[in-house]
């Protein structure tokens, strides 16, 4: 999942990305309101962890910006001040949920991956496919009650698979919501982790949960698909 | 308290009432006065024209000729009376109008001196009467007293004075009811700065208006100058303190975090970790109290009445959005023009802090609700379904101090906040009971 973070206080920036890119997202940093406010609008966004005590353009305004303009990636605002009044303000702007700094990593890790599912449509963190169950909190997926192991890596491609289940994912999406933007981007990876995941999830070759569709991409079929 | 409208028009009519009363007490003396004066000098007259028509017959005694020439005293009960008597007491002549009257006339104590008196006839009809005793020589050299007596019923006098009573009354009521109208007018006119300045003031306080207009005259121009800098430093204050301690709030609490996350990635030997962790904690919890302490402001000059339901939506929807995992069912019991006096950031701040901890605590069901009691209480109830506060911790809960180490997760610094904003800043009470959801109900007892 891409991620883009506005916090201008470079050692906290430094730490919440480290923490989010262990955490697997694809982290894009922005130190400043008005590049972030850019990054938000030209950059291919799953969600946004915005700081609300920006120097230039404050957090609320890039938050409207982005929402006048029709982005709806969700957002999290980070306020230093517990005032009720400027997180209602925040969510009014168009932000989805806060954090009060300080705040602890697995809290922020943890309120972003419930966003990502939410905005996807699933109201439940355990993802239910029929025979298998994503679950986004444990990073993990279960075929038949047993779990499934994967890498962190392919983790990330089956979570977008799933979350976009039954829609057509192109290579390119799959990549620009899988890295960095300075990131050495070789599509073969994908097509060998894809691979990879055909075998661990249908082993004897009889449900092929995730198909190719030839020149446009990958599509994750669901049988029984729960949406929130 | 009389408002100062009407303290002018009730002095003003009061004077006004009381000195034309004075007037209409004077003229009506003055009236009287030269009434009588004129009654006199008629009724002299008529001596006079007696005496000119006395004459002394031969044996020495005053006579009166058969026909008067004023036939008012020949016409009976014409009013006017006249009788002569003798010193000795012998009744010479009377007019022929007495017939059937009697009246008694006073003695002459002085000769050629007029005696004026007020007297009844027998019948007890009032009378004036004029009395002169003169000398007579009725031959030469024999002179005799006599008392000449004229009298006149009062009636005509009381009549004429009664018609100029009520005309006087009339003339002078129309003169206080103009008066006090020309008075109210003057009065409108006069006070309509003072009118103009409490219509402005209404204004501001509905947030319509920011501040007073100019061209007040100078008694209260000063006055309006000082209330409008007031106005703006109050408000500038505030904004400028609050935006001071929100950039104190960043610039600590960004490094808090950062400390904060050093300590938890666990590379500093466990003993330093669970110290700093602690004071970090600690520090955090005392920057956020203490900062959300300074920031109440409490009632400002001029703030507007807060629409209640306005904020509680508000921060619903932000609740809405945050513990949408939860499916929590919301419910709002509350009248839509019930108002809060007082700050908006403030009212957000309690019923956030409370319903956060409602729906931190609770099942699925979190219910706000407001009412006044006697117009001059407005209380705030906040309930959950979730497990409820033991009685016993009810009290420590409440009175507990700001030290981090004393808190409780989930009522931490919220409560406090809570606490703090209600009893200090707003002065009034803070209630945890149980609630009928089944959970813990806690109620904000605010003065109005």
């Amino acid at each position: 999942m891409r991620l883009l973070l506005i916090e201008d206080e470079e050692p906290l920036s430094d730490q919440i990305s480290k923490s989010l890119r262990e955490a697997g997202f694809a982290v894009d940093v922005a130190l400043s309101g008005k590049d972030g406010l850019y990054l938000g609008n030209e950059y291919p966004i799953d969600i946004a962890v915005v700081d609300l005590g920006l120097p230039d353009i404050s957090g609320i305004e890039v938050i409207q910006q982005w929402r006048q303009s029709n982005k709806s990636f969700p957002v999290l605002i980070l306020t230093a001040r517990g005032r009720w009044e400027e997180k209602v303000t925040g969510l009014e702007a168009g932000a989805d949920d806060y954090l009060v700094k300080p705040f602890h990593m697995e809290e922020l890790v943890a309120r972003l991956r419930a966003l990502i599912r939410r905005s996807a449509g699933f109201a439940d963190a355990k993802i239910n496919m029929g025979r298998y169950i994503l679950d986004t909190s444990a990073q993990k997926m279960i075929m038949d009650n047993q779990e499934i192991d994967v890498t962190a890596f392919e983790y990330k491609v089956l979570e977008y698979l799933v979350l976009h289940a039954n829609e057509v994912v192109s290579k390119s999406e799959l990549s620009e919501h899988l890295y960095e933007d300075d990131f050495d981007r070789d599509s073969n990876v994908l097509e060998v982790i894809v691979g990879r995941l055909r075998k661990k999830l249908d082993p004897d070759k009889s449900f092929n949960p995730i198909e190719t569709l030839r020149g446009r991409g990958y599509r994750f079929r669901s049988t029984d698909q729960q949406t929130g | 308290m009389l408002s100062l409208n009407a303290r002018l028009l009730l002095a003003a009519s009061i004077v006004s009432v009381a000195f034309l009363s004075f007037t209409g007490f004077a003229l009506d003396r003055a009236f009287t006065d030269s009434g009588i004066v004129a009654v006199k000098e008629k009724l002299q007259t008529e001596i006079y024209s007696l005496l000119a028509a006395a004459d002394s017959d031969d044996v020495s005694t005053l006579v009166m000729p058969e026909k008067h020439p004023d036939t008012r005293f020949s016409t009976p009960a014409s009013g006017i009376y006249a009788e002569i008597i003798s010193d000795e007491g012998r009744v010479i002549w009377r007019s022929d109008s007495m017939l059937g009257v009697q009246i008694a006339f006073e003695k002459i104590n002085e000769k050629g001196v007029p005696q004026f008196t007020e007297n009844k006839t027998a019948m007890g009809m009032p009378l004036y009467t004029l009395g002169l005793g003169v000398m007579w020589e009725v031959a030469p050299f024999i002179e005799r007293g006599y008392s000449f007596y004229v009298a006149e019923t009062q009636q005509h006098f009381e009549n004429e004075r009664k018609r100029f009573r009520k005309s006087l009354a009339s003339w002078l009521s129309a003169a206080v009811f103009a008066l006090l109208f020309v008075q109210a007018i003057i009065l409108r006119w006069g006070l309509s700065p003072l009118r103009k300045v409490a219509t402005e003031v209404n204004e501001i306080e509905a947030g319509r208006q920011t501040e007073l207009s100019s061209g007040y005259p100078q008694e209260i121009d000063r006055l309006a100058t000082n209330l409008n800098a007031l106005i703006r430093t109050s408000n500038s204050q505030l904004k400028r303190y609050r935006n001071a301690l929100g950039d104190l709030a960043h610039s600590l609490k960004t490094p808090l975090t950062v400390l904060r996350n050093i300590v938890e990635a666990g590379n500093l030997p466990r003993d330093i970790q669970s110290t700093v962790s602690e004071q970090v904690e600690r520090l955090d919890k005392t920057v956020e109290y203490q900062l959300q302490k300074a920031v109440a402001s409490g009632r400002k000059v001029f703030s507007a009445p807060i629409k209640i339901q306005e904020v509680a939506q508000k921060l619903l929807n932000t609740f809405k959005k945050v513990y949408v995992e939860k499916q929590i069912r919301y419910s709002l019991n509350l009248n839509g023009d019930l108002t809060f006096i007082g700050d908006e950031g403030d009212l957000m701040e309690i019923l956030g802090n409370l319903t956060d901890n409602a729906c931190k605590w609770c099942t699925n069901r979190v219910s706000i609700s407001a009412y006044t009691t006697n117009e001059k209480v407005l209380t705030l109830e906040v309930e959950d379904d979730g497990p409820g506060i033991a009685r016993e911790v009810r009290e420590s809960i409440l009175k507990r101090g700001v030290r981090a180490d004393s808190q409780v997760e989930g009522h931490g610094i919220g409560l406090a906040v809570v606490r703090n904003l209600v009893e200090e800043v707003y002065q009034g009470k803070l209630k945890i009971t149980d609630s009928d959801l089944g959970g813990a109900r806690i109620s904000v007892i605010l003065k109005k």
